[in-house]
């Protein structure tokens, strides 16, 4: 019997992986061969081999395939750094949107846009050639990590981290920050506040190259991170004084959880807007499916991540094509089924 | 080894323990008395260098504790908090493996020799069995001899323990108590915790040290300390005290004595 429960999370975890892991190449072929424009197999092989037309070839290249990988590297963001979040809290319903990270990244971009636009477009509301556009995620992640570390200071209890005061901290500092969000985007918003609502909906419209190549550096960081961060994690889920006579200097090595779960959220909301739900649902999923073991939690984080997300979008966009429902509103609407069928399950 | 002089410790504002001097002999078991809120948890986390003195300090092997390395202290001494916190869904040699996290740098694996001491511990605490359960689903009883397999992992000569039999029930308050005291006796483990049961202090400590509100009212070897007079001051409880088979002195006939009240004592 030893053996067997023994055996039982492993063998979950590689079939997981696997099916995982092929649901993402299917998902990334379809994101690629679907859309108001549907292309045939044959028409997307072509793209590849180089033998295609110039329309064709532009829309996979410029719109689907751009738009397919930067919500592959979002699910990733939003996935680890709500995982990190719920281990570094010890709360399983931490996650960078009720925290307030999501949200502090959010006011400042906002911000950022507005501002940049106001400078530069002088007037012209459809001439988006702000270069505050370019420098979005490094904007959001200001943000991100100015409300991390406040709701972190304020959810101390005498030098100790409290996850329920952080908690409550971090919905109380979230719901300012969200009406600060919504106040700016009235006030000063303008012709814009359409496509801004959008993107507060997280979505991926319109996500480009230049998106991707300003998230991959924070990809890399990320994961280099939380590979850094496994075996202290390991000891740190363990009572506060414990880990510290296990030689453990925590404080320090909790800043710098909080800051790798700050910067990939942060990253991906100056992308593609707070993208909810992903990072509540994809730890649990995981942690559910691989046991206690961090690393094939982890390994099940980020690839069950990039699947829900370039899922719901696939989805999202042709469901009522030529309508797009944002990749956030069908992440929460596919995700959180599943979420309750596990935990029924489990007790 | 570990002294204290003329500590105070405070949380905050609030003051817990004032001026104790006292010398912790190496490879004996000390027991820590004395009633609830009368700092003995604090006295021991002081021990493992958790809080800063408000005055006087707290040496470990002659050097103040807090200006030892944490990771070389962790090598020195063990602590097992009262209630320490399971990971969720751990099993029993994961979790005793993360008592060897102070011997390897923090970015290397563990090693062969690692997971040998973490099977040794178990063996040792006689856990060896239910290495592949996970922690949750054992009784009391097995966890904390999970937790005392995990502490020992780590190889200290020291191991300090806050009120480790206090959720088990007799049986199991026992058993944990048989196994500190082999391990000193077989391993010269030296043992420091606080315990509520003064026959159980009696019977396995060889040095006793006795708090009452932040003070130390008495340090000795169990038949100088433990005496009628003492008990009454300090947990007002009338006693008669006697000596057991093994010399050592036993309390029966207890009363509250309410009639003195602990502002008595100062």
């Amino acid at each position: 019997m030893a053996a067997e429960t023994a055996l039982q999370p492993s063998s979950r975890v590689v079939s997981g992986l696997i099916l995982g892991v092929v649901g993402l190449f299917l998902a990334v072929a379809t994101g690629i061969q679907t859309g108001a424009v549907d292309l045939s197999w044959q028409q997307v092989w072509a793209v590849f081999t180089g033998d295609s037309t110039e329309h064709v070839h532009r829309v996979v290249f410029d719109i689907r395939l751009p738009r397919t990988l930067v919500g592959l590297l979002i699910g990733v963001h939003f996935a680890l750094s709500g995982w990190l979040l719920q281990l570094l809290s010890r709360n399983p319903l931490a996650e960078p949107g009720i925290l307030g990270i999501s949200a502090g990244a959010s006011l400042v971009a906002v911000i950022a846009f507005i501002v940049g636009d106001w400078v530069f477009s002088s007037g012209n509301p459809y001439n988006n050639a702000s270069p505050a556009l370019d420098y979005l995620s490094l904007f959001a992640m200001t943000g991100g990590l100015v409300a991390a570390v406040a709701v972190y200071f304020l959810g101390l209890s005498s030098g100790r981290l409290s996850p329920l005061k952080m908690t409550l901290t971090g919905a109380v500092i979230a719901g300012m920050l969200h009406a600060l969000t919504t106040g700016t985007l009235a006030f000063w918003g303008h012709a814009h506040t359409e496509l801004v609502a959008q993107w507060l909906a997280g979505s991926l419209y319109g996500a480009k190259w230049n998106h991707l190549s300003s998230l991959l550096p924070w990809t890399i960081i990320g994961l280099a991170g939380v590979g850094l961060l496994l075996r202290p994690l390991k000891v740190m889920q363990l009572d506060d004084e414990h880990v510290q006579t296990l030689g453990l200097p925590l404080n320090r090595w909790r800043a710098f959880a909080l800051l790798i779960a700050t910067l990939m959220a942060a990253s991906a909301v100056g992308v593609a807007g707070p993208v909810g739900f992903i990072g509540l649902l994809i730890p649990h999923i995981s942690r559910k499916l691989a046991g206690p073991g961090l690393s094939a939690q982890l390994l099940l984080c980020v690839v069950l991540g990039a699947l829900l997300t370039v899922g719901a979008d696939v989805v999202g966009r042709t469901l009522f094509s030529p309508y797009e429902v944002p990749v956030g509103v069908v992440s929460a609407i596919l995700g959180v089924p599943f979420f309750l069928y596990l935990l029924s399950r489990q007790s | 080894m570990i002294q204290t002089e003329n500590l105070s410790l405070a949380y905050g504002a609030t003051p817990v323990v004032n001026n104790v001097s006292l010398a912790i002999p190496e490879g004996a078991i000390t027991c820590l008395l004395g009633p609830n809120g009368s700092g003995k948890s604090t006295l021991l986390k002081s021990f493992a260098g958790l809080l800063p003195a408000r005055s006087g300090r707290v040496l470990l092997d002659g050097q103040p504790v807090n200006e030892w390395d944490r990771q070389r202290l962790a090598l020195r001494l063990a602590m097992l908090p009262q209630k320490p916190i399971v990971p969720d869904g751990i099993l029993v040699k994961d979790l005793v493996t993360l008592g060897r996290f102070p011997h390897r740098k923090w970015w290397q694996k563990n090693q062969a020799e690692d997971n040998r001491i973490a099977h040794d511990s178990m063996a040792m605490t006689g856990v060896a069995e239910l290495a592949d359960r996970p922690v949750e689903a054992l009784s009391g009883g097995q966890q904390q001899r999970v937790w005392i397999a995990m502490a020992l992992a780590q190889e200290t000569s020291i191991l300090l323990l806050d009120e480790p039999t206090t959720f088990l029930d007799w049986g199991y308050q026992l058993e944990v108590l048989e196994l500190l005291a082999k391990l000193n006796r077989e391993h010269g483990l030296t043992v420091v915790m606080s315990l509520h049961d003064l026959n159980q202090a009696a019977q396995f400590a060889d040095h006793i040290a006795i708090m009452a509100k932040g003070e130390l009212k008495a340090k000795g070897n169990p038949s100088d300390v433990i005496t009628e007079s003492l008990i009454q001051r300090v947990f007002r409880v009338e006693t008669k005290v006697t000596a057991a088979a093994d010399g050592r002195p036993f309390c029966s006939g207890y009363a509250a004595a309410l009639k003195a009240p602990e502002t008595a004592i100062t």
